[in-house]
């Protein structure tokens, strides 16, 4: 399965954010999506999951057939967790698989998935206002992955993560990689380079994927930098 | 001083034009026509400086003018008393309750966060020089209503020029006394959140003001001078605390803090207010719900923001009993009083509209929906399906006409009462359209303001208002509803006129609702 991206505009009166986007990703793989601050890196997702209207291009998903990219087919996740505060993780939980019923393939129970997120028995029934930046960003998450959409959008999600959960998040998108098409946007080259399996940079408006060939880390790093630097 | 007095005017200013700027840029249609470069734009920024100017003036003059012609003027016609003393005695005892609730110093504004957190300007400086320049305000402001008015009503001239001077004077005494009790206690008073022994001593002050001259007791042109004299001598002492005290800068630490700003300076666009809606949610282990999927989750949300939606309508439903029980006892001994309620009954139902309206919680719940809810949902690309946005809607519809509908079913029930009680109608068909055009009105309004939200939507992420159409209908609707007031028409056609606009209108708007909601239901951008 692919995630294909033609000729993708978008604008803000007269300021080019996205100028030509041509691009396809690929099921089975994590793309590092790097740029600097307000390349559009956002922007481009928010064109994705639909919140914003793009000027002009088109993108689709392609199986066997090229077909229009429906709500179940997406996941977001936000850099800044948003969670209803006035439930309790389980009944969020609760709430969403109801609602997702028909999509979910194998569904497992609620502490099941609590276990897979490793978030702690005693937190289960708290209300998730009470929950820490980082704990409504691992819900967050795992509402996103429960229904498995076939693309899943992550805007810079592991930075409230202290590092042990940070660790922990990047082995879960490792083991459920091979379901999804997975773009994960961060400002943290370390990060992208452990985790991700290309690296596409957003500079100017246009994706560009960047080849690792035969370079050493450090001088795939530089070659990214120079790339990022290009003005 | 005075160059920390210019640099924080300057500063004032430039956000006040940058925002009439953006609430320009905000209009329907006209949002399109302008760029984002606006701001740049050296007319439109003279022209924001204009109407800046404007503001400061009318901030100047136009509170004081209607301060003292509503609250003391027009209230002098209730009285036998001598008019030049109950002046000075109404507008006397009103300072000393007005200097403990407005005394600017205590007032978490905006500029000062700005000025001294922000930019931190020094507080010291900054304090000083706007609090001077505030109360120099409040002497011109003040001075040619006094004057005007003073002699108006027989009030010697030199007394009328004194008593914005002892305005200031009972400011700074209450400004002084609150920095000697911080030094001393190290916490900062914020004037907005008043202590329960303030809105006693607010409460005993209004009661002197306008209780005593009804018992023909008021001060006179001597007591004034003695209180003047005293307030003089204190206030100059005040002066010199204010002028000397030296932790401006620790005090605003405590007095600006983010929720205290927002929760005053802006009622549509804040951190603040996500916070205290956050606050309103109840949670209990035993609150939970059997039903499924989005009517679960609607029910949980009901059931965890009581505060909201029921006690609040509760609330208003005893009220409105006492006021109906008042109403009919005293109805019961007085026949003059029951012909005029009989008459109001049967010619001003148009007044309803108005109470239907300030009765109505909508613009509340749909708040509280908002922060607390859909807020964080609306990110979640599944919560935006139409089948998901149409059931959340279809749920909430119900539960918002069932809660305004507690309070309305009293009124609409307790009006037919009291027409029979005061003496019936010849029409029979007056108990009935009472009844249905209130239960009408509420109807509409739960559905108007409940449709208003889901097709204007009117937050973005970070739950600012970003819809000046929202802001416009929400005009529109207090101006419709508050021309009503004035209106006086037979209750059988009004009513049946009413109940059959609220019908079709709510019919049409769900229509609206239920064709475009799936599109415009979504958070700004």
């Amino acid at each position: 399965m692919k995630l294909v991206i033609k000729n993708l505009k978008k604008n803000f009166e007269k300021k080019e954010v996205l100028k030509e986007i041509n691009f396809e990703f690929e099921k089975g793989k994590i793309y590092g999506l790097l740029g600097r601050n307000g390349a559009g890196k956002t922007t481009l997702f928010n064109c994705l999951n639909e919140d914003l209207e793009i000027d002009s291009g088109e993108f689709y998903l392609v199986d066997t057939t090229s077909r229009k990219i429906e709500a179940e087919d997406i996941g977001y996740v936000l850099s800044t967790p948003n969670v209803p505060e006035f439930l309790t993780g389980r009944e969020f939980l609760k709430f969403f698989i109801e609602i997702n019923k028909n999509r979910i393939k194998d569904e497992k129970t609620i502490d099941e998935y609590f276990d897979f997120m490793k978030i702690e028995k005693d937190d289960r029934d708290k209300l998730l206002k009470d929950y820490s930046h980082g704990m409504k960003n691992k819900m967050q998450m795992l509402v996103n992955i429960i229904a498995s959409p076939n693309i899943l959008l992550l805007d810079e999600p592991l930075t409230s993560f202290d590092v042990v959960v940070a660790e922990e998040m990047k082995q879960m998108l490792r083991s459920i990689k091979k379901d999804h098409i997975i773009i994960f946007s961060t400002h943290i080259m370390e990060l992208a380079l452990d985790l991700c399996d290309e690296i596409v940079i957003l500079n100017k408006g246009k994706l560009e994927e960047i080849n690792k060939n035969n370079l050493n880390n450090e001088q795939f790093k530089n070659k990214i930098i120079e790339a990022l630097k290009e003005e | 001083m005075i160059k920390a007095f210019i640099t924080s005017f300057k500063l004032k200013n430039t956000y006040r034009v940058n925002s009439i700027i953006y609430s320009i840029k905000q209009l329907p249609i006209i949002r399109k026509i302008l760029p984002n470069q606006l701001y740049k734009n050296k007319a439109l920024k003279i022209i924001g400086n204009i109407i800046s100017a404007i503001i400061e003036f009318c901030s100047i003059f136009i509170g004081k003018f209607l301060y003292i012609l509503l609250m003391i003027v027009y209230m002098l016609a209730f009285y036998k008393t001598n008019q030049a003393n109950t002046f000075l005695h109404i507008f006397t005892f009103l300072t000393f309750g007005g200097a403990l609730l407005n005394t600017y110093m205590f007032n978490p504004t905006k500029d000062k966060y700005y000025a001294m957190i922000i930019m931190n300007m020094d507080a010291k400086k900054y304090t000083l020089s706007n609090y001077y320049y505030s109360m120099l305000k409040v002497i011109i402001g003040f001075l040619p209503f006094t004057i005007i008015f003073g002699i108006m009503m027989k009030v010697p001239l030199w007394i009328c020029i004194l008593m914005p001077i002892f305005v200031v004077m009972a400011k700074m005494i209450v400004s002084a006394y609150t920095l000697i009790d911080f030094k001393k206690h190290k916490i900062a008073k914020n004037e907005n959140l008043p202590t329960k022994v303030l809105w006693v001593s607010i409460a005993i002050l209004v009661a002197i003001s306008y209780g005593l001259p009804i018992i023909g007791v008021t001060i006179n042109q001597t007591i004034f001078l003695v209180i003047f004299i005293a307030s003089a001598i204190a206030g100059l002492y005040s002066f010199f605390v204010i002028h000397r005290f030296t932790e401006y800068k620790k005090m605003y630490k405590q007095i600006l803090t983010h929720e205290n700003v927002y929760a005053v300076q802006n009622q549509t666009s804040t951190k603040a207010i996500k916070e205290n809606v956050a606050k309103q949610i109840e949670f209990d282990n035993e609150l939970t719900s059997n039903k499924k999927g989005f009517a679960y989750f609607h029910d949980l949300f009901v059931k965890r923001h009581k505060k909201i939606l029921t006690k609040a309508t509760k609330t208003q439903t005893v009220v409105i009993l006492l006021i109906f029980a008042v109403v009919l006892m005293i109805v019961s001994f007085n026949k003059d009083f029951a012909v005029i309620i009989n008459s109001i009954l049967l010619t001003y139902l148009p007044y309803f509209v108005f109470i239907m309206y300030l009765l109505n919680r909508g613009t509340t719940v749909t708040q509280a929906m908002f922060m607390n809810c859909d807020h964080s949902m609306l990110t979640y690309r599944i919560y935006k399906t139409p089948k998901v946005i149409l059931g959340l809607f279809k749920e909430r519809l119900k539960t918002l006409i069932k809660v305004n509908l507690l309070p309305s079913t009293v009124i609409a029930l307790g009006l037919p009462i009291l027409l029979y009680i005061t003496g019936g109608t010849d029409n029979p068909l007056n108990y009935f359209v009472l009844f249905i055009s209130i239960i009408a009105m509420s109807i509409f309004f739960s559905v108007h303001y409940l449709v208003m939200y889901y097709l204007l939507q009117p937050y973005n992420v970070n739950t600012e208002m970003k819809s000046s159409t929202y802001k416009v209908v929400q005009v529109i609707t207090y101006l419709v509803c508050y021309y009503m007031i004035k209106l006086k028409l037979p209750t059988i056609s009004f009513g049946i006129a009413t109940s059959a606009f609220c019908i079709i209108y709510s019919l049409v708007s769900l229509f609206l609702a239920y064709k475009y909601a799936p599109r415009t239901f979504k958070l700004r951008t």
